[in-house]
């Protein structure tokens, strides 16, 4: 309160100014003439008392002013008149503003747009109460196959659920697709059974309806469905009195008791939860890893002490289960770190790009500030002389940079909208949701906060550099001088140094743009193994009801592709599960090698399960390595066949005779055929984050037809020129049916990588400012030399000093400082590439060509940038730089 | 006249803000009073005086206000306020302490 009133205080003092004054004056004033009134009474005469009372009263002025002290009026005042001659001086010189407010607002803004992905993607991926609480459990095997390979046997997810005392809840969950809708017309919907204390556990309440009870986990009882906000707003019209309403899927009727808010997306954008209904047998399991988990820890309980937890716990199960759990270990970790092993490392570096585009940007402007305080030397030397302090004359200089520094930020402020609405809109649309947070990138109260920090403290520690840097101004010895100031040794090293780390910061930076870059053009073209031009992909889902058995089936199938193959313009039709690119990892299976040993539960080898037709090798041109790709012969009633990878041929058949051996889906007792390997195909990439050689098992389509599947489509020209062909003969063989997902294999690769491509485009730009501040930088200092040699170089030329050696001289100091900055540079670079292979997918390692490239590239730019001011010295009339002076 | 006793720094704050506790009073009647209450021994210049009136003003322990003096003309009435009165209290409890240790020491030496 009393603080409130001392403010409102000084703000009249201050914007009253002349009242107070006047006030003051008035009360002196008064005093005064009681004085004199006192004195009279006491029997002066009135000439007598006005002189005496005078004299007692003092110096006026004197006291006024210390009136106004006592006001704390002063410091203030002086603050303002600070700012209004920096305001002045910035006008005097709007070149050198604009220059200054430009690069120091590309600086600043490049970092508040960088940090408003940072601000959604790694601090708010999920707006879950508590987030720091939520973790994700699952049983390790000892080969951690990461992000979505990890899971839990439903009978130990069950044990632990009971007997943890650290987690407040442990919910479980699985995906599966279901065919929604009437017969003849199933669509795929992708949905996710979950436990019933799935969304407590997350603390999410539904946006109208209620969750899943309890006894809804009974099969029988679970026929109720929770759906997203998304499918509630696209499949049913944002119809208002859905809730109650009953939906057919697999051809069973649920109730649809609630919908979930807006941005609710959690463990990936499905459209629909159901109860996680498992019969008394698939409790018990503790066989197949199944389920994934996550828990809410319970208050005060760290992450550690969890896992301490964790591992009692899994090795009771070791010795309790030990055919089942031996070898299992049980762990956790924060939902939040899960999401940062993929994001953290390349937003990470995108914000120290953006850092080191700051920093360049400063050091400019700081070269520049130095160089006008040399041409303000006899000013403040002048000042120094009248008395002002350091503090004053500090006060000064961080006045005027943190007028450049606001200016900078308020421009910053403005397009950061702009850019960053850019920067949302560049993923397309259907794959944001797949990105946690990506829909939430925005310029929100973090974001302005950060920017009006950044900008606040580059304003500061310009500001401080620059008292620094004048600290030892000599009133005496300047003001005597003539002329305009020179810069002392010590200054020019100090600017010097600054466009060596200049240097430095443009070769790391453009390094790892390089790499950044070199890493995205790796991943776009990461697909080996196939040829993904001129293919068409479309995904067909096959009603249950008319197509119950598989004859039914691989006979529409058979003429589906039969058909297709016979349009003008199409080479080859094919099926397959799960085509590349799809962004999603295919099914993985267990499998059995025949005359092997039986094999701990843990020890089981597994691969990527694909259903394939026997075009489909042809249609990607998947070269055979041995054996045969599948034939049409492959059906219901031949041998069992399938084919499997290279990789996988070459790492459990390492002496290459894979062919003829037989293999089985499941571990040793599974009741699965043995299928013989009839052939051997390359490699295929599945996802761009998939390694090359996962052992993958193709089964012909013949033996194991699928309802849904995709069709992939080799035409000889454009492949959206066959779409509508292909609609058609879909159509005419069943009306009902519709195709989804159609698309160009090529464009889906595209977008599957458009988040790497962001990056590699943000770090391009990055590596091209650099490139043009540490430019601007050379040149500035050579320039600013040259014009302080210019008495120097007259004298040169005028005893008879060659030009070009003069030439010589200019350019050597620009690659001396150029070297100087190269030569600490290239191990710091080759050190954080070597870093950013380990972190950044797509970036193989150190890359010689890159370091010599831009190397060059920078020697190159220095001598440019020393050029002009080598021309400038040349063309110096001695006559005239002596007169000068 | 004689030089007036120089006042330990901080004591004037305390002599001003114990006047204006009785009522709402000028500059000029404030140092007047100091004077007579004091039997002519604390004379307060107003070199210091004004000073130490803005200064306790903004500090908010006084506030002032412009009203009719008792020669009928404008003047600038000071008054403790609220805070000030508390801040009043506790120095005057300091400073009967620290004369009273004085005494002590000077009387027992």
């Amino acid at each position: 309160m009393r603080r409130l009133q001392s403010i409102s205080h000084r703000l009249r003092n201050l914007f009253h100014k002349d009242a107070v004054e006047r006030e003051t004056d008035q009360e002196l004033h008064f005093h005064l003439e009681r004085q004199i009134a006192e004195h009279a009474a006491a029997g002066m005469s009135p000439e007598e008392a006005r002189r005496e009372a005078l004299l007692e009263f003092g110096g006026v002025e004197q006291f006024k002013e210390e009136c106004r002290e006592a006001r704390g009026a002063k410091r203030i005042e002086s603050l303002l008149a600070d700012l209004r001659y920096g305001f002045c001086t910035l006008r005097r010189s709007p070149g050198f503003t604009i220059v200054s407010v430009l690069t120091l607002a590309l600086g600043i803004g490049a970092n508040s747009a960088i940090f408003s992905m940072v601000n959604a993607l790694l601090l708010h991926p999920y707006n879950f109460r508590n987030l720091d609480a939520l973790v994700r459990v699952w049983e390790d095997r000892g080969i951690d196959e990461g992000y979505d390979a990890r899971y839990m046997a439903p009978a130990d997810a069950q044990d632990l659920r009971s007997t943890n005392d650290v987690f407040e809840g442990l919910a479980t969950y699985a995906f599966q697709s279901f065919g929604l809708g009437k017969e003849g017309d199933l669509r795929p919907i992708l949905g996710c059974r979950v436990s019933a204390n799935f969304f407590d556990v997350l603390a999410i309440t539904p946006a109208a309806g209620r969750l899943f009870g309890a006894a809804e986990e009974q099969p029988g009882a679970d026929q109720v469905a929770i759906l997203s906000y998304r499918s509630w707003q696209g499949r049913f019209g944002r119809d208002s009195q859905l809730l109650g309403k009953t939906i057919s899927l697999n051809s069973r009727a649920y109730t649809i008791i609630g919908i979930m808010p807006k941005n609710f997306d959690y463990p990936v954008p499905v459209e629909l939860w159901v109860p996680l209904a498992l019969t008394p047998a698939e409790k018990g399991d503790r066989t197949q890893l199944s389920l994934s988990a996550l828990a809410r820890l319970k208050p005060g309980v760290t992450v550690s002490r969890a896992g301490t937890v964790l591992a009692g716990f899994s090795h009771r199960l070791e010795q309790q289960y030990p055919r089942t759990n031996a070898g299992r270990a049980t762990t956790l970790l924060q939902m939040r770190k899960e999401l940062y092993m993929f994001t953290l490392p390349l937003f990470l570096l995108l914000q120290a790009a953006a850092g080191c585009v700051l920093l360049l940007a400063c050091a400019n402007l700081a070269n520049l500030v130095f160089a006008r305080m040399i041409g303000r030397h006899r000013e403040i030397a002048l000042r120094a002389a009248l008395g002002a302090g350091r503090g004053r004359l500090g006060q000064l200089f961080l006045s005027e940079t943190l007028l450049y520094s606001s200016a900078a930020g308020i421009l910053a402020v403005a397009t950061s909208f702009a850019i960053v609405r850019a920067l949302r809109t560049s993923i397309p649309a259907g794959w944001t949701k797949w990105v946690p947070g990506w829909d939430g990138i925005r310029v929100d109260g973090n974001v302005l906060a950060f920017t009006i920090l950044v900008a606040l403290s580059v304003g500061f520690f310009l500001g401080l550099a620059t008292v620094l840097h004048t600290s030892r101004v000599e009133p005496n010895k300047t003001l005597k001088e003539t002329g305009s100031g020179t810069a002392t040794p010590a200054k020019r090293r100090v600017r010097s140094a600054l466009v060596v780390a200049q240097v430095m910061l443009a070769l790391i930076l453009l390094v790892c743009a390089g790499l950044t870059i070199q890493g995205f053009v790796r991943l776009a073209t990461v697909y080996r193994g196939f040829e993904p031009a001129s293919v068409l992909r479309m995904e067909i889902s096959l009603p249950e009801k008319l197509y119950s058995d598989n004859v039914k089936i691989t006979n529409f199938y058979h003429r589906l592709l039969r058909a297709t193959a016979s349009l003008s313009g199409v080479q080859h039709a094919s099926l397959v599960t799960n085509p590349p690119a799809s962004n999603v990892d295919s099914e993985t299976t267990f499998f059995t090698m025949e005359g092997q040993a039986a094999l701990k539960i843990s020890e089981i080898p597994s691969a990527d399960l694909q259903i394939a037709s026997s075009d489909f090798f042809d249609t990607l041109k998947i070269s055979l390595i041995a054996g045969r790709i599948f034939s049409d012969t492959d059906g219901a009633n031949s041998a069992p066949a399938a084919v499997i990878s290279r990789g996988m041929a070459s790492r459990f058949w390492p002496k290459g005779d894979a062919v003829g051996h037989r293999i089985k889906l499941g571990p040793q007792d599974s009741a699965e055929p043995w299928l013989t390997i009839v052939g051997v195909v390359g490699d295929v990439r599945q996802n761009w984050w998939n390694s090359l050689t996962r052992p993958v098992i193709y089964q012909p389509f013949g033996q194991s037809p699928q309802r849904s599947i995709t069709v992939l489509v080799r035409t000889t020209a454009n492949p959206t020129n066959s779409v509508s062909a292909v609609r058609d003969v879909v159509r005419q063989m069943d009306p009902g049916i519709a195709l989804r997902g159609i698309n160009t294999l090529e464009e889906e690769i595209a977008d599957s990588i458009a988040i790497i491509r962001i990056m590699g485009i943000l770090m391009g730009i990055f590596g091209l400012l650099a490139l043009a501040l540490s430019s601007i930088g050379v040149y500035g200092v050579l320039s600013e030399s040259v014009a302080q040699r210019r008495h120097e170089i007259g004298i040169r030329l005028a005893l008879g000093a060659d030009p070009r050696d003069l030439m010589k001289l200019i350019l050597g100091q620009a690659l001396k400082l150029t070297g100087i900055g190269l030569v600490i540079a290239l191990p710091c670079a080759v050190a954080i590439s070597r870093a950013m292979a380990h972190l950044i997918f797509g970036v193989v390692s150190v890359d010689f060509t890159i370091l010599g490239g831009f190397t060059a590239l920078l020697v190159l730019v220095a001598l440019g940038a020393g050029y002009f001011p080598a021309r400038r010295a040349m063309s110096v009339d001695p006559m005239v730089s002596l007169r000068y002076e | 006249m004689s030089k007036p006793t120089d006042l330990v720094q901080g004591t004037l704050d305390l002599l001003i803000l114990k006047t204006v506790a009785v009522e709402p009073m000028h500059g000029w009647a404030i140092a007047q009073r100091i004077r007579q209450v004091s039997k002519e021994v604390l004379q307060v210049n107003q070199g210091a005086l004004y000073p130490a009136l803005h200064r306790l003003e903004q500090q908010s322990w006084i506030t002032a206000e412009w009203g009719e003096s008792e020669n009928n003309r404008r003047a600038k009435y000071y008054s403790l306020t609220k805070s000030g009165k508390k801040y009043l209290q506790s120095e005057q409890a300091n400073w009967e302490r620290l004369s009273a240790a004085i005494g002590l020491v000077l009387n027992t030496a």
